[in-house]
């Protein structure tokens, strides 16, 4: 005897599609959530699954009630709110665990189900890689599998579910195809959703400390990609201008926060053929938008020029940005500079890096000239025994002098960060820039691939006469670092800790032709926005596309696939008809106008004929009666002629 | 609409019997009103040689239908009132030991009449049941070694008040099976209850109506029904209807062969009653839900849950050839 809490095993056949349904959303959010959301759902899929096959009690509603009241505050603790990406998943993947547990009847499954597809669509609003789609049809295919099963009154097969599963997406696809090419899109969203902040996005922050970008070297993520319309500036010209840092407490640079200067732009004095490239920038959940040394023209919305020279965006870059600028690779600029900035640009925290200082300020005396004591310090990086490493060791108080006089290893920003207070000891203003050098060349799409490993910091200095030009300490060091990027040497290292060389190439060239993939899709489908849109309109053939023209293009083209759809599954499922009597009756109800049901017999349909005004009562019947009599009745020659008679009659009178 | 009489194409020699059942028909309209539909799904299932298990609350005229029923068909009529303790020989009687002549008489039970009204059916024992069962199934009693044949024509009207009242013992599918037709009686409309409350008393009514046909009559009725014309494009029609029944995700157990039997012999019986020249899409659809309603189970989870709606279901969702 089953009782009321108690389960009866109907459940065993379908409970393992919906499980998995609810494995395959929770799978994507699983990196982003508090672990023990992820042991909850576990725990509860486990549980449930055995309450079901050992036919045990569902645990009471006032636990149930407890549970979710806990895990509601649990969350609330994890995230501190509960809106926004982060603790909405987590909130639904929780209560969708809790649910399992009071999952009797098939009801509840729907609900899981739905849940579950909720949840697939929000992983989208974490990220959009090429393998999201495949995952999402996956993921869908496995849902509405769950959905058959649990419709179905008999178990069937597997693979029979699967197809009757993988059909009706098919036959619903086109319809999302037309929707997603034609629903009208707009450039600024409703909407704005809040990311998940708990996960950290590699890439360069607003400040810098040794070891900082030595840390980024590891990670192979894609900063941005660039294309370029011309020929491609040689690896050496190839800095990209991101952050600027003026501000040194003694071991720590730091910026300004992003502010517009509108008399930069006018500061800069170029020469030279111009560079134009389109960039597609990776989120960065920062403002700082970089571009090729020194951008004099960009066309994004919502972006400026700050003091600086440096780009930036009005809104924290939580989606990939698309923008094509022109840099002028041979530049100048602040050829003035009041006295107050040059002290501004050469302070430096007093009783710290006294030893550096020192030797700046004796070099200097020694050198002459502003332009020889640049070249001697670089000289000095260059021909003593300092070296350019990825592991380079901690450094304690003042790390400039630690690292110029007791380590000599380092990463650029220790290069950077030296050379930049050796000037400011001497006098010189100077300040580093944070950004990218270098990029690889994606011959499969003919693009560059800029990556994380290939931040890099370089120093500024302002002389009388020059303004402020690049001068980058790494090089003198490691030119090879400069010329040839960083790469190259990445795969050699995996290759070379496999004791094969082979697969280093091989290795280098899929992850060439993935990102090569990646890229097609940021341009094609991720980043199909409005402007995107109203070209391919106009592709199409539609002039002046508006979204009035959209949307009543993907009305019509709804309605016709769903009348095609109808069409097709309706012919299908009509019987021919066979006899001539069965002829001449569906001649009869063609005249009509009035289609009957299906299932409706012919005395109900002369019924509801009857109901209709300008129908003669008595030809409908005689029709009907004869039909009935000429079809069904005893076999008779006759009573077919006297149906033929009374439809050639009711078309007459019609 | 009424579809034209075709008794014209009947023939001659069973035109007086066929106008005593037209006239049977509204003597039963007369005593029971606004229940048109019912008594000739009635009449229809006694005329297929079926037995009929009327399920409905008490006090909505099941017993009455019986009765009159026998009456105006000039039946030998017995009631068996099931209750809990009713025994099978309380059904189908016993071998009584004559002193006199020195041997034992079988003395039989009320099962041997040719209208048997067996109330309130699952008020008893499943022995008790499966006793009256076996009766209607074989037509014949066995007690005590020897069999006794039931008379002819033999029909048996078993009500059964919805099982979910207390102390019952609902009828298992397998043996719901063995009634050709169930049906529901269901509240009077406003105009036949308003006409009951101020008509004559229907006991004294019944009693003063004459039976219109007597058993030879009707066995002779009986035997026209099954010369009733059965088309290919019916058939067809009945094989898509069970063909669904068995297919569709909301219905568990679809029609038996033997369900489609019933269903073309109660189609044949109706269509025979409305003088239809054979059996028409409509003579189905109204015997449908009657045969059935008990022997289609919805799927659990299916969001049909009566009989009624889900005869509804295959009805609508199947086109007629």
């Amino acid at each position: 005897m089953s009782s009321r809490n108690g389960t009866d095993g109907s459940l065993l056949a379908s409970l393992p599609f919906t499980l998995g349904a609810l494995a395959f959303a929770i799978a994507p959010h699983v990196q982003y959530l508090p672990v023990w959301v992820t042991v909850t759902f576990l725990y509860c899929a486990a549980s449930r699954w055995y309450i079901e096959k050992r036919r045990w009690r569902l645990p009471p509603p006032w636990l149930r009630i407890v549970l979710a009241l806990l895990s509601f505050l649990a969350i609330l603790f994890s995230y501190e709110k509960v809106s926004g990406v982060g603790p909405g998943s987590a909130l639904l993947a929780v209560m969708g665990s809790l649910k399992l547990l009071e999952t009797r009847v098939r009801r509840d499954q729907f609900v899981l189900l739905f849940i579950s597809i909720f949840m697939m669509m929000a992983s989208l609003l974490r990220e959009q890689f090429l393998w999201s789609l495949p995952y999402l049809i996956a993921g869908i295919v496995v849902t509405m599998t769950a959905w058959l099963n649990m419709s179905l009154a008999r178990p069937v097969s597997l693979r029979r579910s699967i197809a009757s599963s993988c059909r009706l997406i098919l036959l619903a696809a086109p319809v999302a195809i037309a929707m997603w090419i034609f629903f009208p899109r707009i450039s600024t969203p409703f909407w704005s959703v809040p990311i998940d902040t708990s996960s950290g996005v590699s890439g360069l922050s607003d400040n810098m400390s040794p070891g900082d970008i030595s840390s980024l070297s590891l990670s192979d993520a894609v900063a941005f990609r660039v294309r370029f319309d011309g020929a491609v500036p040689p690896p050496s010209q190839r800095y990209w201008r991101g952050l600027i840092l003026h501000q040194f407490n003694g071991r720590t640079w730091t910026g300004r926060e992003p502010s517009i200067d509108p008399r930069a732009r006018r500061r800069i004095s170029v020469s030279g053929e111009p560079v134009r490239y389109q960039v597609v920038l990776e989120p960065t959940r920062q403002h700082w938008i970089f571009a090729l040394d020194m951008v004099i023209d960009w066309n994004l919305k919502q972006s400026f020029m700050g003091p600086d020279q440096q780009l930036a965006y009005t809104l924290p870059i939580d989606q990939r940005l698309s923008y094509s600028a022109v840099s002028h690779t041979s530049y100048t600029t602040d050829p003035q500079m009041t006295s107050l900035a040059k002290s501004w640009y050469s302070r430096l925290p007093e009783s710290r890096n006294l030893q550096s200082i020192a030797l700046a300020r004796e070099m200097r005396a020694a050198a002459g000239s502003d332009q020889k004591f640049i070249e001697s310090v670089l000289r000095r990086f260059h021909e003593e025994d300092f070296y350019y490493t990825l592991q380079p060791p901690p450094l304690g108080r003042d790390p400039v002098d630690q690292f110029l006089f007791e380590t000599r290893r380092g990463f650029c920003e220790h290069y950077a960060s030296a050379f930049a207070v050796m000037m400011r000891a001497a006098g010189i203003p100077s300040r580093i820039v944070l950004g990218y050098q270098g990029g690889e060349l994606n011959p499969l799409g003919n693009y560059m691939i800029v990556r994380q490993s290939d931040a890099h910091a370089w120093t500024e200095v302002w002389l009388p006469g020059r303004g402020w030009h690049r001068v980058d300490p790494t090089a003198a060091v490691a030119p090879e670092r400069i010329e040839s990027g960083m790469s190259g040497a990445r795969y050699e290292a995996i290759g070379a800790s496999w004791g094969l060389e082979a697969p280093a190439q091989w290795l280098h060239q899929l992850t060439l032709t993935w990102d090569a993939l990646n890229a097609r899709w940021n341009d094609w489908i991720l980043g199909y926005g409005p402007e995107n849109q109203q070209l391919f309109m106009q592709w199409l053939g539609m002039k002046k596309p508006d979204w009035q023209k959209m949307l009543f293009t993907l009305l019509g083209l709804v309605t016709l696939g769903i009348v095609a759809v109808s069409i097709i599954l309706l012919r299908r499922n009509r019987p021919p008809p066979k006899d001539a009597a069965a002829r001449l009756y569906a001649q009869f109800t063609r005249k009509t106008g009035l289609p009957p049901h299906t299932g409706e017999t012919p005395q109900n349909y002369a019924r509801r004929l009857h109901e209709r005004p300008g129908q003669n009562p008595q030809s409908v019947d005689r029709v009907t009666t004869r039909y009935l009599a000429a079809r069904y009745g005893t076999p008779d020659q006759q009573a077919l002629q006297e149906l033929k008679s009374a439809v050639v009659e009711f078309r007459r009178s019609a | 609409m009424q579809v034209r009489s075709t008794v014209e194409q009947m023939p001659a020699e069973s035109n007086a019997p066929i106008a005593a059942l037209d006239q049977a028909r509204k003597s039963l309209n007369t005593i029971i009103l606004g229940k048109e539909e019912e008594i000739s799904l009635a009449l229809a299932c006694l005329l297929a040689r079926g037995h009929l298990l009327i399920e409905d609350l008490p006090g909505l005229g099941k017993t009455m239908l019986a009765q009159s029923l026998a009456r105006v068909l000039g039946l030998t009529f017995q009631r068996i009132q099931f209750t809990s303790d009713l025994l099978p020989a309380d059904i189908v009687g016993v071998s009584i030991f004559n002193q006199k002549q020195g041997e034992f008489r079988f003395q039989p039970g009320p099962v041997f009449a040719q209208l048997v009204l067996a109330d309130e059916v699952n008020r008893a024992t499943p022995k008790a049941q499966s006793a009256l069962l076996e009766a209607m199934e074989e037509k014949q009693v066995s007690v005590d070694g020897k069999t006794h044949n039931l008379p002819s024509p033999y029909f048996v009207v078993a009500t059964q008040n919805p099982s979910d009242q207390i102390g019952t013992f609902p009828l298992p599918e397998s043996q719901l099976d063995r009634f050709l037709m169930r049906l529901e009686l269901g509240y009077p409309d406003e105009k036949s209850e308003r006409a009951l409350l101020t008509g004559t008393d229907r006991r004294k009514m019944l009693d003063e109506i004459d039976a219109s046909l007597d058993a030879g009559a009707l066995g002779s009725l009986q035997d026209a029904v099954e010369r009733v014309h059965v088309s290919e494009p019916l058939l067809d029609y009945v094989q898509a209807l069970v063909r669904f029944s068995r297919e569709s995700p909301e219905i568990e157990t679809g029609l038996s062969p033997r369900g489609a039997l019933a269903l073309i012999a109660a189609a044949r019986a109706h269509a025979f009653i409305l003088h239809h020249s054979g059996v028409f899409p409509d003579d189905l659809q109204t015997v449908f839900a009657a045969v059935a309603g008990h022997r289609l189970k919805p799927a659990s989870g299916s969001a049909i849950r009566n009989a009624g709606e889900l005869s509804r279901h295959v009805l609508d969702s199947v086109a007629i050839p």
